[in-house]
C-alpha cells in the first residue's frame, strides 16, 4: 500500500456533512489544526484511507468563527478542537467534551494569533526586498528599451545631502533588529554621517 | 449498586509517570465514567517556528519529547523536505531508519521496564533499563547524544555510520535479543502478570477503528495499521513488513504487542545494516520554503501515527508547523478502556496504553 497526501478545500457549511460521510465510507480520522493569518484563521480537516491522507482546508475564518463540531462523529476529535479553541479562539458548537477554554492553562489568550514582533520584523524585511527587487527590475527594464532611468539619479531611499544614508536593505537589517539595538545603529550611522558632511565643509 | 462517587486522578500520582488527570466516576470501585484533562505542562513550542528557521527548529522538535526525540527530528526533517521537494540521498534514508528503530526500542524498553516495577518486579524493571543503557551507549557512540540525537538534518544526516560499527550495533542486538527473550518469556508467562492484565481494559476491534485509534494500542485491537507499511524510505527495502497484532485489546494483548515490537525492531535494524548502500548522507539546502506550500506528513512513533504538517511563507522562518502526536489521538480510546474496569486496574490500564502527555501538550 503507497502513500500520498492531496489537499483540498472546503466550505465551513459543509463540515459536518463532509465528516458524516466520511465516517460512513471508512475514512479514518487524523487531526484537525489551525494556520493564523493577518485578520482570519484557516482550519484543516485530515483524514485517511488505504494510505491517501487528505487535508480539507477552511480558508478565511473570521476570528470569532463559530463551527460546527465533528465530535459526535468522531468523538476522538475533542482534544483538536478543545486546543484549537484555547489557542486559536474559534468556537466549536456541540463539542461532545468541552472544556469551556479551559484545556490548555496558557498565560495569554488565545496565543496563537499573536503576531510576534519577530515575525512583523520578518514580514517588514521581506517586504523591502520584495520591493528593491522590484525596482531593480524596473530600473533594468528601463535601462534595457534606451530610456534613461527615472529613480536613478535620486537615491532611493530619498536621502537629502547631510541626511544619514540609510538604503533599503539596511532598513531592512534595521526592521529586523530588537528595537534597542536598532536604535543605538541608528544614532551611529547619524553621527558618522554628521562628522562626514562636517568634514566636507571644512575642506 | 452504590452511589457515584467522583475520584481524582493525578496529574502528580506515584503511578503515574505522566502529568495526566484523570475524574474517574466510581460505583462501587468500578469506573463507570471517565473525564480526562491534560495542560498543565504546555510548552507553546510551535509558536518558535517565527523565531527559529527551518533548520534550527529541528533542534526544538526533537525537544519535544526525551523519548520520542528522534522521531520528531525526522518527521519534521521529512516533512520539510517533502514541502520543498528535496531529495535525500538513500544511506541517509536508511541511517535514519536504524536510529530510529534503535529509538523504539530504547521507548519500549523504557515502558516495559515502568511496566515491571507497576507489576512488582522490580529487578525486571533493572534488567529492561539495563538493556536500554546498551541501545543509549549506542546512540552516545555513533551520535554523540545519548537521549537528544541531534543528527537528523533538514536534506539527510549530520553523521555516518561505519559499516564495521554497523556490525557491531548488529551483535550488541543480537546479545541484547537472547537477554531480553528470557525477559519477556518470563514476563508474559508469569501468573501474576496475567491475573492482572488478562480481560482488563478491553478495547474491541469495533471500538479501535471507530475511534480511529493508533499505534501499539490499536494494533492489540486487530487494527492493522502501521505507518511503515506504507514501505517509504528505507522501509521500502525491507524484505517483508506486517505489522505486530493480537485480536484480544486487553492489557496483556498490548504488552505482547510491545514486546513482539521490540523483537521487530530489531530484525528491522539487522537487515538494512545488511543492505545499506554506500553515498552521500546529505544534499545542500538552499532556497526557502515557497509561500503559501504546504506539506502534510505521518510517521509512525514508538506510540503510533504522528502528524506533521509544514507550511511555508517565503522567507527561512515556517508560518505554521503543527504536530498531532499519538496520545493525542489516543485518549478517547484510553476513555473507552478504562470504563467498566476496577478502580485498582486504573494505574495498569494507563501504563499498558503509555501515553506521552509531554509530546501531545507541546
Amino acid at each position: 500500500m503507497g502513500f500520498s497526501t492531496d489537499f483540498k478545500t472546503m466550505d465551513a457549511q459543509a463540515i459536518h456533512e463532509d465528516a458524516q460521510m466520511r465516517k460512513d465510507a471508512g475514512w479514518r480520522y487524523v487531526q484537525m489544526l489551525a494556520v493564523n493569518n493577518d485578520d482570519s484563521a484557516d482550519v484543516i480537516y485530515s483524514y485517511m484511507r488505504d494510505g491517501l491522507l487528505e487535508n480539507l482546508v477552511v480558508e478565511a475564518l473570521p476570528r470569532d468563527a463559530h463551527l460546527p463540531s465533528i465530535t459526535d462523529v468522531y468523538l476522538e476529535a475533542f482534544v483538536c478542537e478543545n486546543e484549537i479553541h484555547d489557542l486559536f479562539g474559534i468556537t466549536f458548537d456541540g463539542l461532545a467534551i468541552d472544556f469551556l477554554g479551559n484545556f490548555y492553562r496558557v498565560s495569554t489568550e488565545v496565543p496563537m494569533t499573536i503576531i510576534s514582533p519577530e515575525k512583523l520584523a520578518e514580514r517588514e524585511k521581506q517586504r523591502k526586498l520584495e520591493e528593491k527587487k522590484a525596482q531593480a527590475a524596473a530600473a533594468k527594464a528601463a535601462k534595457e528599451a534606451g530610456e534613461a532611468p527615472a529613480e536613478a539619479a535620486s537615491d532611493i531611499s530619498g536621502a537629502k545631502p547631510g541626511e544619514p544614508l540609510i538604503d533599503e536593505e539596511m532598513e531592512a537589517k534595521l526592521a529586523s533588529m530588537p528595537p534597542e539595538k536598532a536604535a543605538k545603529v541608528r544614532a551611529a550611522m547619524e553621527a558618522k554621517a554628521k562628522k562626514q558632511a562636517q568634514d566636507g565643509e571644512d575642506a | 449498586m452504590g452511589k457515584s462517587t467522583v475520584i481524582p486522578f493525578g496529574p502528580q500520582h506515584p503511578v503515574l509517570p505522566e502529568p495526566l488527570h484523570l475524574d474517574l466516576v466510581v460505583q462501587d470501585e468500578t469506573v463507570i465514567d471517565v473525564l480526562p484533562q491534560i495542560g498543565f505542562v504546555h510548552r507553546g513550542l510551535e509558536k518558535l517556528v517565527e523565531t527559529r528557521d527551518y533548520n534550527q527548529f529541528i533542534f526544538v522538535a526533537e525537544r519535544i519529547c526525551g523519548i520520542c526525540a528522534m522521531g520528531h527530528s525526522l518527521g519534521y526533517a521529512e516533512t520539510v523536505e517533502e514541502l520543498m521537494g528535496i531529495e535525500v540521498p538513500t544511506r541517509a534514508e536508511y541511517l535514519r531508519v536504524i536510529w530510529h528503530e534503535l529509538s523504539r526500542i530504547h521507548s519500549h524498553l523504557l515502558w516495559l521496564g515502568l511496566a515491571a516495577d507497576a507489576f512488582g518486579f522490580e529487578s525486571m524493571f533493572m534488567h529492561c533499563w539495563r538493556l536500554r543503557e546498551r541501545i543509549l551507549d549506542i546512540f552516545e557512540k555513533t551520535t554523540g547524544g545519548r537521549v537528544i540525537l541531534s543528527v537528523v538534518r533538514v536534506g539527510g544526516v549530520a553523521r555516518d555510520i561505519e559499516d564495521s560499527e554497523l556490525a557491531a550495533i548488529c551483535s550488541v542486538l543480537d546479545g541484547i535479543k537472547s537477554e531480553y527473550k528470557e525477559i519477556t518469556d518470563t514476563l508474559l508467562t508469569d501468573m501474576s502478570v496475567k491475573n492482572r492484565t488478562v480481560g482488563v481494559g478491553t478495547l474491541t476491534h469495533e471500538q479501535a477503528v471507530d475511534l480511529s485509534m493508533v499505534g501499539p494500542f490499536a494494533r492489540a485491537s486487530n487494527v492493522s495499521y502501521d505507518v511503515r507499511s506504507f514501505g517509504r524510505g528505507a522501509y521500502g527495502a525491507l524484505s517483508d513488513f506486517q505489522p505486530i497484532v493480537d485480536a484480544q485489546g486487553d492489557c496483556y494483548a498490548r504488552v505482547k504487542v510491545r514486546c513482539l515490537e521490540v523483537l521487530q525492531s530489531i530484525q528491522i535494524i539487522q537487515e538494512l545494516a545488511g543492505k545499506i548502500p554506500q553515498g552521500d548522507i546529505a544534499v545542500k539546502v538552499k532556497g526557502n520554503p515557497d509561500p503559501g506550500a504546504r506539506a502534510a506528513n505521518v510517521l509512525e512513533q514508538p506510540r503510533g501515527e504522528c502528524y506533521y504538517y509544514a507550511q511555508g511563507n517565503g522567507t527561512k522562518f515556517l508560518e505554521r508547523m503543527r504536530m498531532r502526536t499519538p496520545t493525542s489521538q489516543n485518549l478517547a480510546g484510553m476513555v473507552e478502556a478504562l470504563k467498566g474496569c476496577d478502580l485498582a486496574d486504573v494505574n495498569m490500564v494507563i501504563l499498558t496504553i503509555d501515553p506521552c502527555i509531554s509530546c501531545t501538550e507541546r
